[in-house]
């Protein structure tokens, strides 16, 4: 097999993820004599917009309608299309406060003279194009990123521990930063992959790689209200990276969150 | 009626750069119609997303604003926190904050010159085509820029969007050992470093630029080179205290972009490595200094592109002061220090700094709560984007019949040297809040 031709794509967002890649300075001459990077807008300025892609790494919201042709046109093209970063999988920061009128946050910020400004809601790639494969992190953690790219050069995807941050902290023989020094810590909500970075630093987990998929919620949830906090303080700082997760059905309904939330009502 | 247009160039979408951003230009009779520095990167927000939150969120949110200057976001808005909120640091997190920003400023301007700008001063499209032909400036680069990282790691906790950095201090400090290895790495980075000035010196760079530019930078009560300052200097000879940093940046909207543009005095000006070492350079010591008298000798520069070469000085001067920064860190007490979240007060606050690209400005207001009510942001691209938009005026006003394809690349180039971050750029502006 000759090399697969690859695109990576920013769509609105920090770049972080497309750094984070960069940051792979050991791997990086590697990487790309591995791969066929036809279209890389940050790393290089001859790009190719027009044949079939094995392979699309898409990072950042949904933030646009420029970011909204981009995604698709990627994915018409892209065989295997990867949202990298907590904003491609669960809308980041920019989603945060998708409930507020967004005429009204542009009018706070722009003034009134400002109708060439999108007020488009900040999306996660999910809300409109299917999504082959997610990996979150703000930004992605280079050592999973270098996985993925070497499960992919060998036709698979990489399966990584579906275990909330608490797992890895656990393993680091941290003291509890939320059951010993009383701190309000995300980290048994949130997605492991980082090492438990944070509290390995005495820094409570702010829940940057967005909801682990199999919390024990309920137990959670009273673990973290124990410490004066309601439901919705919890959401709200759940939700500073992974809103679209928890919002509004969570609110509402009083469901716990997974994949495949319903973003139509988001949008 | 529409009128007619003779010749336009329209570059959608400006490669290496950070961010979505492109170039359009119109000539008609003879004349510019139209040269935009188009910004359609997609707008967050920020200054609302802050707003209710309490002030020790605000780092990591802010932070957001773009990973390349991550570290300089965080910092600048830990500063106007602590101002707001009356809250004192300790030397010790003065010296780390000082290394983090140096990691920060060699890990962005390596990137910048050797992988996004050198290509095009030696004519390839990418670092990675540049490989082959030279195989040790590219190695050089990238340890360079891998070097930044790791002082960003070992100091924020991780190279983009530090962690350890909060609001009072840090959650905990390197140990000794660490700061040893890093101290090793330091001096052969900068042996590495110096290696590529030659490389660097013979670089034939062409001046698109006219003899007006206005700078901006700001400096410090102490007399040496320093990215965080209490007053902003112009080249003008103004001199404000840092609160008054909207009587430098007058902000507008703009139609053709999703950035708003700063004026100074109703004119374009500029802000990063090149105004720094113009405004500040008489302050360079050491290798800095010799590097910089070997590489730009005749200060000030009104050649725009000569950024990349205050870039390159600048990498040497971030790492001989880190190496001092370690040295007083491991001669320095080694226990343990909270973060300090004893507040005096609330109120408004700001923070400055110089961040790769610039000066950056943040600004909050909070209340007896500790909930932010208000904030303003003024990153460094924002503030450089009218006098980008004057240097295209300037290249295309000399080459009106030239050939449209050189041109075009001539504007790219331009773009490309001031290390545009649209991210930046689009990040938003001026909230208040009065409720």
């Amino acid at each position: 097999m000759g090399k697969p031709r690859v695109g990576i794509y920013g769509l609105t967002s920090c770049a972080g993820d497309q750094l984070a890649i960069l940051n792979c300075e050991d791997e990086l001459i590697e990487l790309a004599s591995a791969l066929d990077i036809r279209s890389w807008v940050m790393a290089q300025s001859k790009n190719d917009e027009t044949s079939e892609l094995e392979i699309a790494f898409v990072e950042g919201v949904i933030g646009t309608e420029r970011d909204l042709e981009t995604l698709q046109a990627v994915r018409d093209r892209a065989k295997v299309l990867i949202g990298i970063g907590t904003c491609a999988v669960w809308g980041g920061v920019a989603a945060m406060k998708n409930n507020l009128p967004r005429e009204r946050m542009r009018e706070l910020v722009y003034g009134e003279k400002a109708e060439h400004i999108d007020i488009r809601k900040a999306l996660p790639l999910k809300a409109a194009v299917d999504v082959d494969y997610e990996l979150p992190g703000c930004p992605v953690e280079k050592d999973q990123f270098l996985t993925l790219v070497g499960s992919l050069l060998h036709g698979d995807l990489p399966e990584f521990p579906q275990t909330p941050v608490c797992s890895e902290c656990k393993m680091n023989e941290n003291e509890c930063l939320l059951v010993h020094r009383g701190e309000v810590c995300c980290g048994a909500l949130t997605m492991a992959g980082c090492g438990a970075r944070c509290p390995s630093l005495n820094i409570p987990c702010a829940g940057c790689h967005g909801p682990v998929e199999e919390a024990y919620y309920d137990a959670n949830f009273r673990a973290l209200q124990a410490h004066n906090l309601s439901k919705d303080d919890i959401i709200q700082k759940m939700g500073i990276f992974s809103s679209p997760a928890w919002m509004p059905k969570v609110l509402v309904t009083d469901d716990l969150p997974g994949k495949g939330g319903d973003y139509a009502e988001t949008h | 009626m529409p009128k007619h247009i003779d010749q336009a160039i329209d570059i959608p979408h400006l490669g290496r750069v950070e961010g979505h951003g492109g170039i359009h230009v119109e000539i008609s009779g003879g004349e510019i119609s139209k040269v935009d520095m188009a910004i359609y990167e997609g707008s967050r927000y920020y200054e609302v997303l802050v707003v209710g939150k309490h002030f020790t969120e605000v780092p990591p949110i802010v932070s957001r604003v773009c990973a390349i200057c991550s570290a300089d976001h965080t910092l600048a808005s830990q500063m106007a926190v602590e101002d707001a909120m009356g809250i004192k640091i300790s030397p010790r997190t003065r010296l780390l904050r000082g290394l983090l920003l140096h990691g920060s400023m060699v890990e962005s301007h390596a990137l910048h010159v050797f992988a996004l700008a050198l290509p095009d001063l030696l004519g390839y499209p990418s670092l990675l085509a540049m490989v082959n032909d030279y195989p040790e400036e590219a190695t050089i680069g990238l340890k360079l820029k891998k070097l930044g990282n790791t002082m960003q790691e070992m100091i924020g906790g991780r190279a983009i969007h530090p962690v350890n950095a909060v609001v009072g201090g840090f959650g905990k400090a390197p140990s000794k050992h660490e700061l040893e290895h890093l101290a090793r790495e330091i001096r052969t980075g900068l042996d590495n470093v110096l290696k590529l000035t030659d490389l660097i010196a013979n670089l034939d760079l062409p001046d698109y630029s006219d003899e007006s530019n206005i700078y901006a930078a700001l400096r410090t009560r102490e007399d040496r080179y320093s990215y965080i300052g209490k007053e902003i200097h112009t080249s003008t000879g103004e001199r404000k205290p840092v609160r008054q940093f909207r009587e430098i940046c007058h902000e507008r909207v703009v139609s053709h972009s999703t950035a708003k543009q700063s004026l100074y005095s109703d004119r374009p000006f500029m802000t990063g490595s090149l105004a720094r070492v113009d405004i500040n350079g008489y302050l360079l010591e050491g290798k800095a200094r010799e590097v910089q008298e070997r590489l730009l000798p005749d200060l000030p520069s009104s050649n725009d592109l000569h950024n990349n070469v205050a870039q390159f000085i600048e990498i040497v001067h971030s790492l001989e002061r880190a190496l001092y920064l370690v040295n007083q860190l491991i001669d320095s007490p080694q226990a343990e220090e909270e973060p300090v979240r004893e507040t005096l007060r609330s109120g408004a606050g700001v923070g400055a700094l110089e961040a790769p690209r610039g000066t950056l400005y943040h600004y909050y207001e909070i209340d007896e709560q500790g909930i932010v009510t208000g904030a303003d942001i003024i990153t460094p691209t924002a503030q450089n984007l009218a006098n980008i938009e004057k240097d295209f005026r300037t290249a295309v006003t000399r080459q009106l019949n030239g050939d449209p394809a050189k041109l075009e690349h001539q504007l790219e180039v331009i773009a490309r040297a001031y290390d545009p971050c649209i991210s930046c750029a689009v990040h938003l502006v001026d909230v208040t809040f009065k409720e």
